[in-house]
C-alpha cells in the first residue's frame, strides 16, 4: 500500500457516506496510512454537528446521502466554513456542475488506495505543493471549467 | 384546375386578389372547409376567419407582387374551436404572358404530428439518458460495495495466503470499476485503451506494489479504441498477468518494470505484458500454475485470441494475440506458429 505517513501527519478527515460498507473500507484504508479520521456518518446535520467541535482538514462527501440529504449542499456549508471538499460519487456530472463547491471528485467506483493517494495529493495542493502525480481517476477543481481529468 | 382539385397535398391556386380560383379536395379535407365555400372567394373569409392571419396576408401579397420570394414559411392556424395546426406555406408565383392574369399557387404541409412526434422523440431521448446515467450510478455503488467487502475481508484475513487471493479478487474487480469510470466519463461505448490501462495500472500499483519496493509499472503502445466489451476481457487479462508478474517475478524486493504493451494493425491486436523479472520456473507444472491462469486462457479464447509464453531477455513476456485478418507480410505465418504453440501448451 503506497502511503505517505509523514504528509498525513495526522491530519483530520471527515467521510460522509451513506453506504457504510464503502465508508468503513476508506476509513481502515485512511487510518492505516496515518490519517484521523471522524466518526462515519452519512447525514447532513451530524456532518454539521461534527465539524463544530472539530474542523477537519479535508470532508469526503458522497453526493447521495441518508434519506433526501444532499453532498452538495452539504459541501456549500462545509466550503462556507472554510472546510474543503473531496466528492466522493458517482453521480459525476453532478459533482462537475457543482464545482464551485468542492476541490475535486474521485468518483466511485475508486480504489481504495487510489483515495488514500488523492487525498495526500490534495492535501499538498492546498497548501501549494504541487510535486505530487496526480493519481489515477481524481478531477482537481481550480475554478476553471477545463481542467478536469480525463 | 383540374391538377390543382386532385393533389394529394393540400394546395390552392389564388388570384391577384388573394381570391380563391381553385382549392384541392385535400385542402378542402384537411381544413374542415365547404366545398362551396371556396372558389371565387377571398382567401381571408374562409373558415372561422383563421385564414386572415395578417402574416399570411402580407407574405402572399409580397409574393404576388414580385417583392420577395419565399420558398417556406411556418404559421399556426388556429382554428375556433380546433386545435393549433403547425403549417409550412410555400408560396408560387406563376406569370402568364397576360400580365394582370396572376396566379399564386400555395401548398401547405401540416407539420404538426410530425413535430409532435419529434419532440416526443427527443423527450424519450432524454428519458434514455437520465435513466443510463441512474443505471450507471448504481453499478457504480454496487462495484464500491463489492470491492469494500472484498478489501474488509482481506484485512480481516488470518493466513496471509487467504489474505492473497481476496487482494487478487479485489483487483479484479477494480479492473472492471476502473473501466465503469471511464465509461462514465465518456458516455461512449468504445475504450481508449492507453487510458484505460493506464487508470488500471496506477490503481494496480497503489494497491498491490508495497511501500518502497522499487517496481515500476508502465503502458505503452495501446493508441486506439475497442469495443467496451473486448476491453473489460483485456482489463481483466492484464490485472492477471500483471497480479502473476508482481507475486513471481520480483521476490525479495526485487528491483524491476512491468510493460504493458498493446499494437494495432487494422482489426488485429496484440496484447504483451513484459517483466524483467527472475524469468520462467524450469519445472512446467509450475509454469502452468504461475503464468498459463485458467482466467487469461478463458478470456483470450472468448476473443478468439491466442496466448503465448515464453522467456524475454530478462525475465518473461506473455503475449495475447487476436488475428482477424491474416496479412501478407509473414504475420500470418506467425499467427499460426502461435495457434500451434498455444495448442501444444493446452495439451499439456
Amino acid at each position: 500500500m503506497a502511503t505517505n505517513a509523514s504528509d498525513a501527519s495526522r491530519a483530520t478527515l471527515l467521510i460522509v457516506e451513506d453506504e457504510v460498507l464503502p465508508a468503513m473500507a476508506l476509513r481502515d484504508e485512511l487510518e492505516d496510512a496515518g490519517y484521523r479520521v471522524m466518526d462515519l456518518t452519512g447525514r447532513q446535520a451530524e456532518a454539521l454537528d461534527a465539524v463544530r467541535d472539530c474542523k477537519p482538514d479535508l470532508a469526503l462527501v458522497n453526493i447521495k446521502l441518508h434519506g433526501r440529504d444532499d453532498g452538495i449542499a452539504l459541501a456549500e456549508s462545509l466550503t462556507a466554513q472554510g472546510i474543503p471538499v473531496v466528492f466522493i460519487s458517482g453521480q459525476t456530472s453532478r459533482a462537475r456542475s457543482a464545482r464551485t463547491t468542492a476541490i475535486g471528485s474521485l468518483p466511485k467506483p475508486y480504489n481504495a488506495a487510489d483515495m488514500v493517494l488523492a487525498v495526500g495529493y490534495l492535501l499538498a495542493h492546498l497548501k501549494g505543493d504541487e510535486s505530487q502525480p496526480r493519481p489515477a481517476g481524481l478531477e482537481v477543481f481550480d475554478g476553471e471549467p477545463d481542467t478536469a481529468a480525463a | 384546375m383540374a391538377v390543382v382539385e386532385s393533389s394529394p397535398g393540400p394546395l390552392l391556386l389564388l388570384d391577384g386578389d388573394l381570391n380563391i380560383v381553385a382549392a384541392s379536395l385535400s385542402f378542402l379535407d384537411a381544413f374542415g372547409i365547404e366545398p362551396a365555400a371556396a372558389p371565387g372567394n377571398p382567401l381571408a373569409s374562409l373558415g372561422g376567419g383563421e385564414w386572415r392571419a395578417p402574416q399570411l396576408q402580407s407574405l402572399l401579397t409580397a409574393t404576388l407582387s414580385g417583392a420577395a420570394k419565399i420558398e417556406t414559411y411556418e404559421m399556426d392556424l388556429r382554428r375556433p374551436g380546433g386545435e393549433v395546426r403547425h403549417l409550412i406555406v410555400h408560396a408560387q408565383r406563376l406569370v402568364y404572358l397576360d400580365v394582370d392574369n396572376v396566379r399564386l399557387l400555395v401548398a401547405f404541409t401540416d407539420a404538426t404530428d410530425a413535430r409532435a412526434s419529434e419532440k416526443a422523440k427527443d423527450d424519450a431521448l432524454r428519458r434514455n439518458l437520465v435513466l443510463l446515467q441512474e443505471v450507471r450510478h448504481r453499478v457504480a455503488n454496487s462495484l464500491q460495495i463489492i470491492a469494500s467487502v472484498l478489501l474488509q475481508n482481506a484485512r480481516k484475513a488470518a493466513s496471509a495466503e487467504t489474505r492473497g487471493h481476496l487482494k487478487d479478487a479485489h483487483s479484479r474487480v477494480m479492473s472492471v470499476a476502473a473501466l465503469e469510470r471511464q465509461l462514465a466519463g465518456t458516455g461512449e461505448d468504445h475504450v481508449e485503451l492507453y487510458a484505460y490501462f493506464t487508470s488500471l495500472c496506477d490503481s494496480i500499483s497503489a494497491s498491490m506494489i508495497p511501500d518502497g519496493h522499487q517496481l515500476a509499472l508502465v503502458v505503452e503502445g495501446a493508441r486506439g479504441t475497442v469495443d467496451a466489451t473486448v476491453s473489460v476481457s483485456l482489463g481483466l487479462i492484464v490485472t492477471e498477468l500483471v497480479i502473476n508478474a508482481l507475486k513471481h517475478a520480483f521476490p525479495d524486493q526485487r528491483t524491476g518494470k512491468i510493460t504493458v504493451e498493446c499494437q494495432f494493425r487494422g482489426p488485429n491486436w496484440s496484447l504483451s505484458v513484459t517483466d524483467d523479472g527472475i524469468g520462467m520456473p524450469t519445472d512446467p507444472a509450475e509454469i502452468r500454475t504461475g503464468l498459463g491462469t485458467s482466467i487469461v486462457e478463458a478470456l483470450a479464447r472468448q476473443l478468439q485470441a491466442t496466448v503465448k509464453v515464453e522467456s524475454a531477455r530478462a525475465g518473461t513476456r506473455v503475449d495475447v494475440t487476436h488475428t482477424q485478418v491474416s496479412l501478407v507480410d509473414g504475420q500470418a505465418a506467425d499467427a499460426e506458429a502461435t495457434v500451434a504453440a498455444s495448442r501444444a501448451a493446452q495439451s499439456k
